[in-house]
């Protein structure tokens, strides 16, 4: 489990998180979801060790993750499908694939045979550079890369950016799947609040770097007024 | 056949060839760094002359040329990973003129402190491989045991590098840290370790090029003897455009022959008029060299 | 003022004592001080002159009681001060690195004795000529290279600043070549001058102080004008251009322009700086105008101060006297200078200077001491404010 204790950031005068505080359990599909500026991104790149928090605590099964090097983080088995998915463009997707399985545990071999099941559009591209891709491809090499190191955590910052809804829905119901399947924890940052709530167990809803609600996905759902002040959905 | 071989321009090419594959080295080292750090790295001549004192300096205690050879290039890893680490690190971002500044510095101070060291005099770097031209029949070809010496370090070096990249996982890691560091951090990817290692190799393969510069009867090792090959590989690595590691070797290489011709069909004094001439005509028509291409903006 | 701790009673009585005719002093030094720099707000252009009115003053009177060798140096280091000061603005403020400065400087040395020589010129005309004369050159290297960045831009420049050397050998039947070329008519000091020193107007001493004062009253009209240039609108938008190109553009900098423009003015100053250095020395050599002239006149800037207008003195100043002082220092060590370490002692203390300078205090002498101040006078205003409320 991850416990996020009293996180503050600051970017100099701006604070882009104030006070955070939620669980996210084991096993478990937890949503972050809130509008633009609401501090999303800011809280997967704080537990990720790419950003230091001015006051607060991230524990993950007792490790202490802040002041740990984002590296150091990832090899504990928490990977991070950033913001604009970070395929490496000049690689090729076998490269990739390659680059992430690296610092994983499992064997490279075993490890692109179970993404290339999970995938098989990366099977058929595996020689092309990550550049030609489409977006919902990317979208799938990215979270493949993730994957194939065998993390305990997945963290997702808005993988439905840029997706048609279809391909959002195919994304979202993956991401369900493999929770299921792997007893995989999986912190899913959206900007699409109820694409994110339908796959969801838990969610914390951030407005303006506060936690303004941290409840069982169905709760939020119904929840008219969360709805409309702060996912912007038209009730 | 053999009237080619013996020809002034097959002459022409295979004494560019010696050159251009220094300028070519010197270059690939540019690039490395630049890739990895964005750092042009004004002094990498002078530390590949220091690295090649501190194992050529052997030389003088009896021990043998091969040994003292290599080791030259742990000696200029070791010089690029401690400037990395404790002169360049400190810079990461801030304005673009530091770095550039620090290793102007850094060039000045490190000759200085090997002529300080070891005196300004030319000291000989005497190879065991004969300087004399092979014949076919009675006619010389330019080519002799050393050059072909000369020529294959520098070929193994370069594809030894190539190898590293292409096939390694360290190769892999490497680049991944060049091209997108924070993504490479994400997976695992000891970034600040990989670019270290970058300006290591980078420093490494220079020093192999300072000492083929060096070796030979009428070379030798001076402080300031890589000045004019880091000249060479400076124009030949921005013509390239500092991306291209194939791109960087190949206009050293063209570089090198470019001036022997020059030299030969007009004069040594407008070898680095025309070169300089070629950069500014490449960099007025491609602003970011030829094979290179610009980074977004962001605000 | 911190908090001490008494002992006993009386103690604390001439604490009290003590610290009351302090502060009635301090009271009288901030009133002054916020005073001035009240006006100083108001009429910034007016300070600004008496500011450098009051320096050159103290230059004159300072070469009336020097000798003509100290002169010499004095001249020379503020001619080089006036060329920095133009790569001080192409560097601080449109953050174009050029390792090709020393070209200009080049072109108006030659262009002043040239000039001189072919024309029956007074100096003002020779000077402007000059200035003019480096404008050109900055114009033609300054427009291909608005399009170049980082280390093209450098590549360009340091280019530029080896070709100028083969320029001189090119156009030998107008520079002389490596022999160099003299100036026909030097300038000599008027008759007032000598009478006022007790000299001949033949002397040395008269000489260079005449040419060391020339010097000192042009750097001071061009400082003036490039502060006011520096602290105009125009000039800090450009400064954004330093940091941030996006930013600049966003504010109304055409960028092109602006890169071109300082190019312009840099080149135009180190031409004015190499007229007044041929003014000072009266001859002019090929040998001089290398890459590494380039080299160390950025160098030098970046241990003064880029964007700073003093760090250009400093650095100016440096120049001149530096060897002198490390040659000093070489021998004081008991180094011989033909030594290995001795004729290495004055690169080994330069290149380490600089390292130094890049890590622990970029902004220079020049800099760093006003971000200090500042920060200091931020932290008073503060206190005060706080204290008010």
């Amino acid at each position: 489990m991850i416990r996020v204790a009293g996180l503050s950031v600051s970017y100099g005068a701006v604070r882009a998180l104030r006070d955070v505080s939620f669980d996210v359990p084991t096993g478990q599909v937890t949503a972050v979801i809130g509008s633009n500026g609401a501090g999303k991104t800011t809280l997967l790149r704080t537990i990720s060790g790419l950003v230091r928090p001015a006051a607060g605590s991230i524990d993950f099964d007792g490790l202490e993750l802040v002041g740990l090097r984002t590296e150091a983080i990832a090899r504990r088995g928490i990977g991070h499908v950033p913001e604009g998915r970070g395929v490496i463009e000049e690689f090729t997707v076998l490269d990739n694939l390659r680059l992430g399985s690296l610092h994983g545990r499992g064997k490279l071999a075993a490890g692109l045979e179970t993404q290339f099941e999970l995938f098989p559009i990366l099977a058929s591209r595996r020689k092309q550079h990550a550049g030609t891709l489409s977006g919902g491809e990317r979208q799938m090499l990215a979270m493949a890369r993730a994957l194939i190191a065998e993390p305990s955590v997945l963290l997702l910052d808005e993988p439905s950016v840029g997706l048609a809804p279809i391909v959002t829905r195919d994304v979202m119901t993956t991401i369900r799947e493999l929770c299921v399947d792997r007893r995989l924890t999986v912190v899913l940052v959206e900007q699409d609040a109820m694409s994110a709530l339908q796959v969801a167990d838990r969610a914390v809803v951030l407005h303006v770097g506060e936690v303004v609600a941290d409840a069982a996905a169905e709760v939020v759902r119904a929840d008219e007024n969360l709805r409309h002040y702060y996912l912007g959905v038209a009730t | 056949m053999d009237a080619f071989l013996t020809s002034r321009n097959a002459s022409d090419v295979l004494h560019g060839l010696v050159n251009g594959m220094v300028f070519g080295l010197v270059a690939l080292g540019l690039v490395l760094i630049w890739r990895a750090t964005r750092v042009l790295n004004f002094a990498l001549g002078a530390m590949a002359t220091a690295a090649a004192y501190l194992g050529l300096g052997l030389l003088s205690y009896g021990v043998g040329f091969w040994w003292c050879f290599l080791l030259c290039i742990p000696a200029g890893m070791a010089i690029g990973a401690l400037t990395e680490r404790f002169l360049v690190r400190p810079l990461y971002g801030k304005p673009e003129i530091n770095p550039i500044v620090a290793m102007v510095g850094l060039l000045i101070l490190i000759e200085a402190v090997v002529g300080s060291i070891w005196g300004t005099r030319q000291r000989s770097v005497i190879p065991p491989f004969s300087y004399v031209d092979w014949h076919l029949g009675s006619n010389p070809v330019a080519l002799s045991p050393l050059a072909v010496f000369q020529i294959g370090c520098a070929v193994v070096m370069a594809l030894a590098v190539g190898a590293l990249f292409r096939f390694t996982n360290l190769g892999l890691q490497l680049r991944a840290a060049a091209l997108a560091p924070e993504v490479s951090r994400l997976l695992g990817v000891r970034v600040s370790r990989m670019l270290t290692l970058g300006w290591a190799l980078a420093t490494g393969v220079a020093a192999v090029a300072c000492v083929i510069v060096s070796s030979g009867f009428i070379s030798g090792l001076t402080p300031s003897g890589m000045e004019g090959p880091f000249a060479a590989g400076f124009i030949a690595a921005a013509v390239g455009g500092l991306e291209s590691p194939v791109g960087a070797l190949v206009g050293g290489v063209s570089l090198g022959i470019l001036e022997a011709f020059v030299t030969d069909y007009w004069s040594p004094n407008l070898v680095l008029p025309v070169s300089l001439l070629v950069l500014v005509v490449v960099l007025v028509v491609r602003p970011n060299g030829l094979f290179g291409h610009q980074r977004v903006r962001r605000v | 003022m911190s908090a001490t701790k008494p002992h006993t009673s009386t103690e604390v009585v001439d604490v009290k004592g003590s610290s009351g005719s302090h502060s009635r002093i301090g009271e009288i030094a901030s009133r002054l001080a916020s005073k001035l720099s009240g006006s100083r707000q108001r009429h910034p252009v007016l300070h600004r002159l008496l500011l450098t009115v009051l320096v050159v003053c103290l230059g004159l009177v300072l070469t009336g009681l020097v000798s003509g060798v100290t002169n010499l140096d004095l001249a020379t280091g503020v001619a080089m001060s006036v060329a920095i000061l133009g790569l001080s603005f192409l560097t601080g403020f449109s953050g174009q690195v050029s390792l090709g400065n020393g070209a200009f400087f080049g072109v108006g040395a030659y262009v002043f004795a040239i000039w001189g020589n072919h024309q029956s010129s007074s100096i003002g005309e020779d000077l402007l000529v000059c200035t003019a004369a480096g404008a050109v050159a900055g114009l033609i290297v300054g427009l291909p290279a608005t399009r170049l960045r980082g280390p093209y831009l450098a590549g360009m420049t340091i280019a530029v600043a080896i070709a100028f050397g083969s320029l001189i050998d090119e156009f030998s039947s107008w520079t002389n070549g490596d022999q160099g070329l003299n100036v026909q008519s030097p300038v000599t000091p008027p008759a007032w001058l000598a009478s006022f020193i007790g000299e001949p107007t033949s002397s040395l001493r008269a000489t260079f102080m005449w040419r060391a004062d020339i010097t000192i009253v042009v750097a001071g009209i061009t400082f003036f004008l490039m502060a006011n240039l520096f602290r105009s609108r125009k000039g800090r938008a450009m400064r954004l251009m330093r940091e941030n190109e996006v930013a600049a553009e966003l504010v109304g900098v055409s960028l092109p322009g602006a890169r071109v423009s300082a190019f312009v003015v840099s080149a135009a100053l180190a031409g004015l700086g190499g007229g007044l250095t041929t003014l000072v020395s009266t001859a002019v050599y090929g040998s001089t105008f290398t890459l590494g002239l380039s080299i160390e006149m950025l160098t030098l800037l970046v241990i003064g101060g880029i964007g700073t207008l003093s760090g250009s003195l400093i650095a100016g100043l440096l120049y001149a006297y530096s060897i002198t002082w490390i040659s000093s220092l070489v021998s004081g060590l008991g180094l011989t200078s033909s030594s290995n370490l001795g004729s290495q002692m004055n690169n080994i203390i330069f290149g380490a200077v600089l390292i130094i300078t890049v890590l622990v205090a970029p902004l220079g002498i020049a800099g760093t001491t006003q971000f200090v101040i500042s920060r200091r006078l931020a932290r008073r205003r503060t206190e005060r404010l706080d204290k008010a409320g």
